[in-house]
């Protein structure tokens, strides 16, 4: 049985041409004067108790919109939402204690007081027993290495360390699911570690479903093994992270050190892409030419001091398959 | 434990909420209680005018000065009742225009009460406080024999009231979740209400009275002070009314909670 479940999901917004002048408010109620942006446009997917899916697309793809309607702060316009034998949108307080949700561009704590005492107001909003709610803030503070600004009020958080705080207030309740909308967006590498850790740990010892929306792919190759691209509101891709590789970018590159410098390296099923002192680098497609076959027939020729071999990066995969559809 | 998305529970986390609220707010204090006094003194500015007027003519419409002081404390009363844990709703079309509604969606907990406790905002505590302390006074300068029945009726009409001015406010504010604004239309409603809704209606003559009824400012303390006052000889409008007064309060209020939830549907959140 799938955890989450959309079908044929539509949201639409729809912007009323403001009206000026007295009463403007009722006015504006009654007008019939409106542009409509189809944000989400007909999404279908499920997921499995237990995945962690990246939520991918370009600016504007209906990222957000999606998870705001997972979460139930949007109404669908049309189509069929599952959350957890929840339907979001009807039963919000159901499903809020289900789910917990991180927007990186917003922050879910109380802005005047210190971060201990947002986590305390979490706690008791969701009703967590006292021993569990203090093994699970122990246990975040560790991982996240909060320590040192507990008792900071919220508003004086870096960046950095609010997000640690929004995600630690996230789990706190032990949701089933965790929806991360672009979590480690503006942090430095260190605190995008320590969040890309929190969420492998919990998806892997406790089971948490996570539904992730980044631009960092880094994040992507760290974490996600399934992949939802989407663009325009509608899905481009639904899959394991490998086949798509292998679908847009199916090259791989061989990087050698050879003794003597040489400026092409000819041999079948190579391409030399570049050559610098001695370094050639070659592009081959594995599936006609495997690497091992390769470095034999390089070697044969060649004498190689060091190699190594570079697998294409999801970056470049999507920035193709973007690319790609654009052009279409 | 207590039962998840009862009354109980809803009062139980009103109070985690607000705690948070008033010690995210502990450094304000003074200034709490500063605008506190600016709005009882505001309201009493306004009685003091209308005595002006009565010491000079005597009498509105056959009420005395007393009879139109007990009319003005139930008014102000009734709108303080609403007006403290309501206080609140002034800032919905902020909270939708920024996005900010987002995290009373999420929570689980009513979103009404979440945007109630929201923020500490004492100014209309001088409201009910001006309210309560003219309505006391009244009481004892009124010729009326305050039997238990009447004092029950009362206190029903102060609720009745407060459900009908708080009703409407809940209504209005409720369509800044399609329009983003709506500030204007309550700040209207607001200015009829304490316009209109402190004179005895009879100065306004039939029609008047029947279109303070419908609208429905009447109910909130003229039909009721009526009532107290055994005046309900001198209505323009059915004088069954003026007794059904605190049930048009409840109604009222249902009807827009109602609207209120329909209209949260609407809420689109901000771009980013
Ligand atoms: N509250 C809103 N009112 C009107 N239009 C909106 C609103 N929210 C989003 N949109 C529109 O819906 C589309 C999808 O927006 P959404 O925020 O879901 O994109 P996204 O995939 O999250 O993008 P990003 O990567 O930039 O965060 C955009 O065209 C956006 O302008
Ligand atoms: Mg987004």
């Amino acid at each position: 049985m799938p955890l989450i479940e959309t079908a044929a999901l539509v949201k639409e917004f729809k912007r009323v041409r403001r009206k000026e002048g007295a009463f403007a408010g009722v006015r504006t109620l009654f007008s019939r004067d409106f542009e409509t942006t189809r944000a989400v446009d007909d999404i279908s997917f499920a997921v499995e108790p237990g995945e962690l899916v990246g939520y991918l697309g370009p600016n504007g793809a209906g990222k957000s919109t999606t998870i705001k309607m997972l979460t139930g702060i949007l109404t669908p316009t049309s189509g069929h939402l599952d959350v957890a034998g929840v339907t979001p949108w009807r039963q919000r307080e159901r499903n809020a204690r289900n789910i917990g949700v991180v927007f990186g561009q917003r922050s879910q704590l109380w802005w005047d007081l210190p971060l201990i005492d947002s986590f305390r107001m979490i706690g008791r909003l969701y009703e967590v027993p006292k021993d569990r709610y203090r093994a699970n803030l122990d246990r975040f503070v560790d991982i996240l290495g909060m320590g040192s600004f507990m008792d900071t009020p919220v508003r004086q958080l870096s960046l950095g360390q609010r997000m640690r705080g929004d995600l630690a207030a996230a789990m706190l309740y032990e949701p089933k699911i965790l929806y991360l909308d672009e979590p480690t967006v503006g942090l430095d590498v260190i605190a995008k570690e320590r969040i890309r850790e929190f969420v492998a740990e919990l998806n892997r010892d406790t089971g948490t479903t996570v539904l992730l929306t980044t631009h960092d792919m880094d994040d992507v190759e760290r974490l996600c093994r399934r992949l939802i691209l989407i663009d325009h509101g509608k899905v481009l891709y639904d899959g394991p992270v490998a086949p798509l590789k292998e679908h847009y970018a199916p090259h791989r590159e061989l990087v050698v050190q050879l003794a003597a410098e040489t400026d092409v390296v000819d041999i079948d099923g190579a391409e030399t892409v570049k050559a610098e002192g001695g370094r050639v680098w070659l592009s081959f497609d594995p599936r006609e030419t495997p690497a091992a076959r390769l470095i034999a027939a390089v070697s044969a020729k060649y004498e190689i001091t060091d190699l190594s071999i570079t697998e294409p990066d999801l970056e470049g995969v999507i920035r193709r398959m973007y690319l790609e559809r654009e052009s279409r | 434990m207590t039962v998840r998305g009862s009354i109980a529970w809803q009062l139980k986390a009103a109070g985690i909420l607000f705690g948070g609220a008033l010690r995210g707010t502990a450094q304000y204090r003074a200034n709490l209680f500063l605008t506190m006094a600016a709005g009882a003194l505001f309201q009493t500015t306004g009685f003091l005018a209308l005595w002006v007027m009565l010491a000079r003519f005597g009498d509105i419409a056959g009420w005395t000065i007393t009879d139109v002081a007990l009319l003005y404390g139930i008014r102000l009363t009734a709108h303080g009742v609403w007006a403290v844990p309501f206080n609140q709703l002034m800032d919905v079309e902020h909270f939708v225009r920024e996005g900010t509604f987002d995290r009373f969606l999420v929570r689980p907990v009513n979103p009404l009460v979440q945007l109630m406790t929201s923020r500490v905002r004492l100014n209309t505590l001088g409201d009910l406080v001006a309210g309560l302390v003219m309505l006391g006074v009244a009481m004892s300068h009124v010729d009326v024999d305050w039997t238990f029945g009447k004092l029950a009726f009362l206190l029903a009409a102060l609720l009745g009231g407060a459900m009908v001015e708080g009703g409407i406010q809940l209504g209005l504010s409720a369509i800044a979740f399609r329009t983003l604004g709506s500030a204007q239309v309550r700040f209207t409603v607001d200015s009829v209400f304490n316009l209109y809704g402190n004179y005895p209606g009879s100065v306004f003559g039939r029609a008047g009275q029947w279109a303070l009824t419908i609208l429905p400012v009447a109910f909130v303390a003229y039909l009721p002070t009526a009532v107290l006052l055994g005046r309900t000889g001198e209505l323009g409008v059915p004088r069954i009314l003026a007794y059904l007064s605190p049930l048009v309060g409840a109604a009222v209020f249902a009807i827009a909670y109602a609207f209120w939830r329909r209209q949260i549907r609407h809420y689109q959140g901000a771009g980013s």
